[in-house]
C-alpha cells in the first residue's frame, strides 16, 4: 500500500440504503477505496450499481429520508467529512470538493442567467463585490470555451454541450481540489463529448485537479482514467489500474462488459452478451451478487461473504473462482 | 426484383416561428429485402425524421417512398392500413413508448386485434408466441410496463412491431437507453429475428460501434442530408468525407494503448432552419474553402457503392 501521507482521498466501508415503503434499497455495500492527489479515478458500472449514490454520499447530498448513511468515513485530506458539521460541509462543497452533474438540461436553473448563475457559486466562497464576480465569472465561460459575450444568456438559449460546459464553469468556479464528475457527457454527441473530455483533461493537467470519473462508457475511461473500480450491486468487484481492467481483467463480470461491446476491430456474427440482468436490488442474492448470471458460477459463490482480493499488485478482485485467461 | 424499400428524393419540411426547418433534404436510397440500412448522425441531423417519414408516420414535404415498387408516398384510407402492416418501428424510449395502462400481453395484442386478421383463441396464442419469439418470461406477461426494466421494456416494444409480420422495420435508437450487458442482448436478438424471419432493417442510431455491428449498409447524415453512404466496413477502413472522418475519430476508444486523436470541430451543429444552399458543414469543415459555402453539394459514386457529398472529396484524400 502506498504511504499514508500520500492519500488525499480515502473512502472506506461506504453503506448507503434507501428505504421505499417496507422495502429496503441496497445501493451502496461497503466500498472502500482511496486516491492520490492528482489522480483520476473510473467508477464503472451499470444503471442502478449504485456509483452515482457513493459519489453523493462523499458531498453528502443525498436527500433523507429515502436515502441513509449507514456506515462508513470519508477521509479528504486526513479529515473525516461524515463528521463534519454541516456549516463546515457548505464551505467545502464547491470549495474543496464539486460535482459535475449528468444531465445539463436540468443541471441549470432555467430562469438566471448563466452569468448569475456562476456568480452565485463565487460569491457564496469568495469576498468578491459585483464587479470582481462578474469578471471572474466572464474569465471561467472563455475558459470552457464560450465567449463572454453571452453572460447574460438564459440555459434555453445553449446547445447541449455548451450547457454542459457551463456546468464544468460553476463546478471550477471556487478551484476545487477533488472533482466528481457524474457522467459528464453522457448526454453530449460524440464530436461534443470528444471536446468536453478534451476540456476536462487540460483543466485537470492545469489546475492538479483529482477526479472520480463516473460513466457507463468504457471507451471514456480508457481515454481518462488512471485507476478503475467496477461496481455491481453496491460493491467494488474489481479494482486495479487501467491497464489491470482493460488488459488483464479477471472479474467474470468485467469480462462479460467487454464481450457485449461491440468492436471495430473484429468481425463477429454475434456478441456474448451477459445473459439475465441486474439483481432487485432490495434482495441482493446471498454470496457474489453476480452469481445468478456468472457462467463460472460455484457452490461457495451462493452464500458467505467474498472478500475483495488482491491478485496481484495493486490489482484486487472480489471472485471465488477466477478463471485463467484466454 | 426491386429493392424492398426505395425512396427518391425525399425531404420533409416544418414550419417553425422562425421560418422553414428544413429537416431531411433531397435523401434517395434502397434498402434490399432482408438486409439492415445503418443511419448515423447526431441529435438533430434529422434521423429519426427520416425514419419517421419513411413509415408514413409523418407527411413527406417532396419526394417518393416506394415499397416493394409500389409508390405510398401518398397512400391513404384502406390501402394505408394495408402498408401498415408492412412497415413497422421500434422506438427509443422503452419506457414512455408502452402505454402504462395496459398488462404486456395486451400491448403485444393489439396491434393483432386492429388488423382483424385473428380470431380471439388466435390472439392469444399468437401473443404467446411472439413473447417466446423476443424472451418475455411467461411470469411477465400479465405485468404492466413500470414493473419491467428497460431491456425487457424493450422486447415487448419488438414484439409489438413483430406482431403483424411486417417485412420492414424502422429501429429508432433501439438499444441507446439500455446498459450495455443488456444492450448486447437485444441487438443479438434483432440479428436472429433477421435471420429466421427475412426481416428488412433500417436502424438509427447515434452510436458508431453498433452500427458497423448490425449494418450491411451505413448512411451518414448531417443537418438533414446524407452526406456519406457506402457498405459498413468500407466506410469504416475507408471514410472520405471530412464529417464522417471527424465523426470516426471522435468516438473514444477502449485500447488503452491508443490515445484518442478526434479531429477537432468548430463549433456545434449550425441551425437547420432557412438554411444556405451550400455544403452544410462547411462552418465547422476543417477542409473549408469558399467555394464550398456557394454550390449545393452532389453524392458522387467515387468507388462502387461508396458516395460522398463533397467537391473537395478527390483532393482531400489523394
Amino acid at each position: 500500500m502506498s504511504n499514508e501521507n500520500d492519500i488525499f482521498l480515502s473512502v472506506r466501508g461506504l453503506s448507503v440504503v434507501y428505504t421505499s415503503g417496507k422495502k429496503i434499497v441496497h445501493a451502496v455495500n461497503g466500498v472502500s477505496f482511496e486516491m492520490k492527489k492528482g489522480e483520476t479515478l473510473g467508477l464503472v458500472g451499470e444503471t442502478g450499481a449504485g456509483k452515482t449514490t457513493i459519489a453523493k454520499a462523499i458531498l453528502r447530498i443525498l436527500p433523507h429520508p429515502p436515502a441513509k448513511v449507514l456506515g462508513g468515513e470519508v477521509m479528504l485530506e486526513g479529515k473525516d467529512l461524515m463528521g463534519v458539521p454541516e456549516k463546515e460541509m457548505l464551505k467545502i462543497r464547491g470549495e474543496k470538493v464539486a460535482m459535475i452533474f449528468q444531465d445539463p438540461m436540468t443541471a441549470l436553473n432555467p430562469l438566471m442567467t448563466i452569468g448569475d448563475q456562476i456568480i452565485e457559486g463565487l460569491k457564496l466562497h469568495n469576498d468578491y463585490g459585483e464587479v470582481e464576480a462578474a469578471q471572474k465569472a466572464k474569465e471561467l465561460l472563455e475558459m470552457v470555451g464560450i465567449h463572454a459575450d453571452r453572460f447574460k444568456e438564459y440555459p434555453f438559449e445553449f446547445s447541449g454541450g455548451m450547457k454542459q460546459r457551463v456546468v464544468i464553469a460553476m463546478a471550477l468556479a471556487c478551484e476545487p481540489e477533488l472533482l466528481l464528475a457524474d457522467e459528464p457527457t453522457t448526454a453530449l454527441d460524440v464530436t461534443i463529448q470528444a471536446q468536453v473530455l478534451d476540456l476536462i483533461n487540460k483543466l485537470k493537467e492545469k489546475y492538479g485537479i483529482s477526479m472520480i470519473l463516473i460513466t457507463h462508457n468504457l471507451g471514456v475511461v480508457a481515454q481518462t482514467c488512471d485507476y478503475v473500480a467496477v461496481i455491481y450491486a453496491g460493491k467494488i468487484i474489481e479494482y486495479g489500474s487501467k491497464r489491470d481492467i482493460f488488459i488483464n481483467y479477471a472479474h467474470p463480470y468485467t469480462h462479460g462488459l467487454f464481450a457485449s461491446l461491440p468492436s471495430f476491430s473484429i468481425d463477429a456474427l454475434r456478441l456474448k452478451p451477459i445473459t439475465g440482468s441486474m439483481p432487485d436490488p432490495t434482495q441482493l442474492p446471498p454470496g457474489c451478487a453476480f452469481h445468478p448470471r456468472c457462467p463460472f458460477v460455484i457452490e461457495e459463490c451462493r452464500n458467505g461473504e467474498i472478500s475483495l482480493m488482491e491478485i496481484s499488485q495493486g490489482h484486487f478482485c472480489r471472485c471465488c473462482n477466477i478463471q485463467p485467461k484466454g | 426484383m426491386p429493392p424492398l424499400i426505395e425512396i427518391k428524393n425525399l425531404s420533409k419540411y416544418f414550419q417553425v416561428p422562425a421560418g422553414m426547418l428544413h429537416a431531411v433534404e433531397n435523401v434517395s436510397f434502397t434498402i434490399e429485402k432482408g438486409k439492415t440500412l445503418g443511419v448515423v448522425g447526431e441529435s438533430g441531423c434529422g434521423k429519426s425524421t427520416l425514419g419517421r417519414t419513411m413509415i408514413r408516420l409523418q407527411e413527406a414535404t417532396a419526394g417518393h417512398i416506394l415499397l416493394d415498387g409500389e409508390d405510398i408516398t401518398h397512400v391513404s384510407g384502406k390501402k394505408l392500413k394495408e402498408v401498415r402492416k408492412k412497415v413497422q418501428i421500434v422506438f427509443q424510449d422503452p419506457y414512455s413508448s408502452l402505454n402504462p395502462r395496459l398488462r404486456i400481453d395486451d400491448t403485444i395484442q393489439e396491434p393483432l386485434k386492429n388488423s382483424g386478421d385473428y380470431s380471439r383463441s388466435q390472439l392469444k396464442e399468437k401473443a404467446s408466441s411472439l413473447m417466446d419469439l423476443v424472451g418475455i418470461d411467461t411470469r411477465l406477461r400479465q405485468s404492466y410496463p413500470h414493473e419491467l426494466d428497460g431491456g425487457r421494456r424493450q422486447r415487448v416494444g419488438i414484439a409489438r412491431a413483430l406482431a403483424v409480420n411486417p417485412e420492414f422495420i424502422v429501429c429508432d435508437e433501439p438499444v441507446s437507453s439500455l446498459d450495455v450487458s443488456i444492450q448486447a442482448q437485444v441487438l443479438n436478438l434483432l440479428m436472429d429475428l433477421q435471420d429466421q424471419m427475412g426481416v428488412t432493417y433500417m436502424f438509427v442510431t447515434h452510436d458508431l460501434s453498433v452500427v458497423r455491428h448490425i449494418s450491411n449498409n451505413i448512411c451518414v447524415m448531417y443537418l438533414g442530408e446524407v452526406v456519406e453512404m457506402s457498405p459498413s466496413k468500407e466506410l469504416f477502413s475507408n471514410s472520405l468525407h471530412p464529417y464522417t472522418k471527424a465523426l470516426l475519430s471522435a468516438i473514444p476508444s477502449i485500447d488503452i494503448d491508443q490515445p484518442m486523436q478526434p479531429v477537432q470541430l468548430k463549433g456545434e451543429l449550425t441551425s437547420p432552419i432557412n438554411p444556405k444552399p451550400g455544403c452544410r458543414f462547411f462552418p465547422r469543415c476543417p477542409y473549408a474553402r469558399g467555394g464550398c459555402s456557394e454550390q449545393p453539394q452532389q453524392l458522387e459514386e467515387v468507388s462502387p457503392q461508396h458516395y460522398v457529398a463533397c467537391c473537395r472529396v478527390h483532393e482531400i484524400n489523394s
